[in-house]
């Protein structure tokens, strides 16, 4: 767990201002920038902004922050231990069991690297050859994150790092697409370069590029066939998508249809790749894409990555709620709590204790448990008997930074609302498939 | 609609700027008239909405001086005059200077800012007020609590953590400044003093027209719109700090900076001083208070990304037409965001485009 950003200077009255109109409940969270609780700052999304890359994009919010995120590809040599390769080449079922023990595994707990590297369900395929996709790891992919003005081993970028490639890695079926055959794979590096200083905290940000610069991303057609050495089109025009799309042009009617184009998008249907959103709880209200204030009195925050995949795959985690739309697979692959930066505000002090605030109390009285003993006459408040109260306990109106973790009840309230049919992972992988990818 | 996104805009062509062509042979202050001059197609205008960028060279023509935002290689005998910020460029009659896009603060005296406390020290708190260097504000320039005008003893020296610490808001003003342009400021007035029941944000931008500028008041009271309950009693205070930074709060009766008349005097300042000038304890505010205050806000965001200036005039304009906007669309949900397109359409209602 790691702190969501360098400390952010607010005043009390600010934070209890704010923590004031994000929690109320008749009229739904004011947020101080007037959008709903599940709205976005809008974006501007392009693709295809790097020639020298197999897939780029660059995502920019109203507020300035800005990411690039570089996918470059290139073909490396498998290991292949000697035993396997020939228990491999005799019989084709005949490493299977290992792959399998460590599946079972993995299924459980999704979060762990080294399991989800075998994370492959034999089952559901039949075509030879699958048995060597099983030989999948997931140090094909590798990731670096560069945020201004922190180092890379800083904390909050090593964070941020592993919560994106768990994200990618999680259902294990992002590295099997990069399978070339029994000796070759591709190896793939993501770039994610957040260009402006980071003005809130840049996870969503990050995610959405990534996500764009991966559906941008296409590797070469492969001309040679089986294991023989890899030999591809020099065309680029020919290249595939390392996400086959459904017709681009009726993507959106595909959708809804249930039949689907039958060449290879039928083989492949419509897989994503994940996307983590930053959801935060303030009092009983779920709010989306926080900027930095309304993180800043947060009383949790969490990361949710949700994936899209084949229609037939059945869910991976116990505690996930399968999202039975038909339009989309939502799968959730892990939820991250994230420390927000409310645990280090300094604490507002009550007007009945506060030495400077002497006087006449107007109409800051404190709230019902010590308004029976609260005088008039607040003179001398620094001996006054409330000053232990208002240590504890909570005065209106003034801020005292959230203690606790993030309740299971709203941990599991705004897992759901990521989820939810025609939820906020579905507008928001709507809203990126109509961007142009070039 | 949680998610919106747009296409990048292409930016606009770039204009071949050809300022060395700026030929003397014109001779008078308007250099933009560009009547048939030799070889129109050569030329293109310098235009004011053309941005320089730093380093560029604006002109090596030696009948030019050159203003603020601008420099001459030291040493080198040509006459060339670079820009030394991005901007817009700016002449009059013979004097070249670049505006630039966006600046810190530049501190005067009698200026109305908002400050935000970073560190205090034994005897004066150092204070963010946007510009280049921290501004300090004394003890001794504060107004002690105690009902009456004193000499500050070592007693508040050691509570100095008590009027203001770490973070916490303030609105002063400018009382001296130094070589350096480091600025001192004051509080001692009813109307400064620490902020709360509100929201602060800042704006930067000192040219091209965005940001806040200085105006007779930069800080006024707004009547808020009650849509449907008895809360037409309620207002806003808006505070525009010379320096970008704004705050928006509940209006409290006899408090706060835009209450300059309805407060005591300064003669009778001992009488109410302490009152609640150090409190760190929001008031009850009510939801519809809470909601135009957020609605002030997006129309003050609205017109900084039009690139308007922030002043009384266009935010009380601003905010009745978001108001009429909202009104309209009475059904949508979202009618306190302006951001986006709503933004543009409010900020084109206020010009009159």
């Amino acid at each position: 767990m790691s702190s969501t950003s360098q400390h952010l200077l607010l005043s009390p009255a600010e934070l209890a201002y704010l923590h004031g109109s994000l929690s109320l409940i008749t009229p739904g969270p004011i947020r101080p920038d007037g959008r709903s609780p599940t709205q976005f700052r809008p974006l501007t999304a392009e693709t295809g902004i790097l020639p020298g890359t197999n897939g780029s994009a660059r995502i920019c919010f109203a507020d300035g922050t800005e990411a690039v995120v570089g996918v470059k590809a290139e073909v490396e040599k498998t290991p292949v231990p000697p035993y396997e390769f020939v228990a491999s080449t005799e019989g084709r079922k005949g490493h299977s069991s290992a792959p399998k023990k460590s599946s079972r595994k993995s299924k459980k707990t999704t979060t762990e690297d080294e399991e989800i590297s075998m994370d492959v369900d034999e089952d559901d395929e039949e075509a030879a050859g699958v048995n060597e996709k099983a030989r999948v790891s997931p140090d094909w992919v590798e990731l670096s994150v560069e945020i201004p003005g922190l180092r890379d081993d800083d904390s909050g970028t090593v964070f941020l790092t592993s919560m994106l490639t768990e994200a990618l890695l999680a259902d294990g079926e992002f590295v099997k697409k990069l399978w070339i055959n029994r000796r070759f794979h591709w190896k793939l590096y993501l770039d994610i370069i957040l260009i402006s200083p980071p003005l809130s905290y840049p996870l969503p940000l990050l995610s959405l590029t990534t996500h764009l610069a991966l559906l941008a991303t296409r590797l070469p057609r492969l001309k040679s066939e089986a294991d023989e050495d890899p030999m591809f089109d020099d065309d680029w025009a020919a290249a595939t998508f390392l996400y086959p799309r459904q017709d681009t042009t009726s993507a959106k009617a595909s959708n809804k249809s249930p039949k689907q184009p039958s060449a290879a998008a039928a083989a492949a249907p419509a897989s994503r790749p994940p996307i983590t959103l930053l959801v935060m709880a303030v009092g009983d209200n779920i709010i989306f894409d926080p900027s930095k204030e309304e993180l800043a009195v947060a009383d949790s925050a969490v990361a949710v990555s949700v994936a899209e995949g084949p229609s037939s795959e059945t869910e991976p985690e116990s505690e996930s709620i399968p999202a039975t739309s038909t339009k989309r697979n939502l799968h959730l692959l892990s939820v991250r709590t994230i420390d927000p930066p409310s645990r280090l505000t300094p604490p507002g002090v009550p007007n009945s204790v506060n030495a400077a605030a002497w006087g006449t109390m107007t109409a800051a009285t404190p709230t019902t448990t010590t308004a029976a003993t609260a005088p008039a006459n607040e003179s001398g408040a620094a001996k006054h008997p409330d000053a232990r109260v208002t240590e504890t306990e909570d005065v209106v109106g003034v801020w005292k930074a959230p203690r606790g973790g993030a309740k299971f009840g709203m941990l599991g309230a705004m897992v759901a609302k990521v989820l939810e049919r025609g939820g906020v992972a579905e507008e928001v992988l709507d809203g990126l498939e109509g961007v142009d990818l070039t | 609609m949680p998610i919106t996104i747009l296409q990048p805009s292409l930016a606009p062509p770039a204009k071949l700027r050809d300022a060395d062509s700026d030929s003397d042979s014109e001779g008078g202050a308007d250099l933009e008239g560009d009547i048939a001059m030799g070889r129109p197609a050569k030329r293109a205008r310098t235009q004011d909405s053309s941005i320089m960028t730093p380093g560029e060279i604006i002109t090596d023509d030696p009948q030019w001086m050159r203003g603020h935002g601008t420099y001459v290689i030291p040493g080198a005998s040509s006459n060339t005059i670079l820009s030394s910020v991005a901007g817009t460029l700016a002449k009059t009659n013979k004097l070249l200077s670049v505006r630039p896009l966006r600046a810190r603060y530049t501190p005067e005296i009698g200026d109305l800012v908002v400050g935000r406390i970073v560190e205090v020290q034994a005897k004066r708190w150092r204070v963010d007020v946007g510009g280049t260097l921290l501004a300090q504000l004394p003890l001794s320039a504060i107004n002690l609590p105690g009902g009456i005008q004193r000499r500050r003893t070592e007693t508040d020296e050691l509570q100095i953590r008590t009027f203001f610490s770490e973070g916490e808001l303030l609105v002063a003003e400018v009382q001296q400044l130094y070589n350096d342009g480091a600025a001192v400021l004051h509080t001692r007035s009813l109307k400064y003093g620490k902020l709360r029941n509100g929201v602060f944000m800042s704006v930067t931008g000192t040219g091209g027209g965005g940001g806040v500028v200085r105006a007779r008041r930069q800080a006024f009271t707004l009547d808020i719109s009650g849509t449907d309950e008895v809360s037409g009693s309620e207002k806003i205070d808006v505070l525009l700090g010379v320096n970008g930074y704004i705050w928006i709060s509940k209006h409290i009766e006899g408090e706060g900076a835009a209450a300059e008349t309805s407060g005591p005097g300064i003669t009778r300042i001992e009488e109410s001083v302490g009152l609640n000038v150090y409190s760190s304890q929001n008031d009850i505010i009510p939801v519809d208070t809470m909601r135009e205050i957020a609605r002030v806000r997006g129309v003050v965001t609205a017109l900084v990304e039009n690139g308007l200036r922030v002043d009384e005039e266009m935010v009380t304009k601003g905010y009745a037409e978001a108001v009429e906007m909202a009104k309209e669309e009475r059904d949508s949900a979202d009618t306190l965001w302006l951001g986006g397109e709503r933004g543009k359409r409010l900020a084109n209602a206020l010009v009159g485009r």
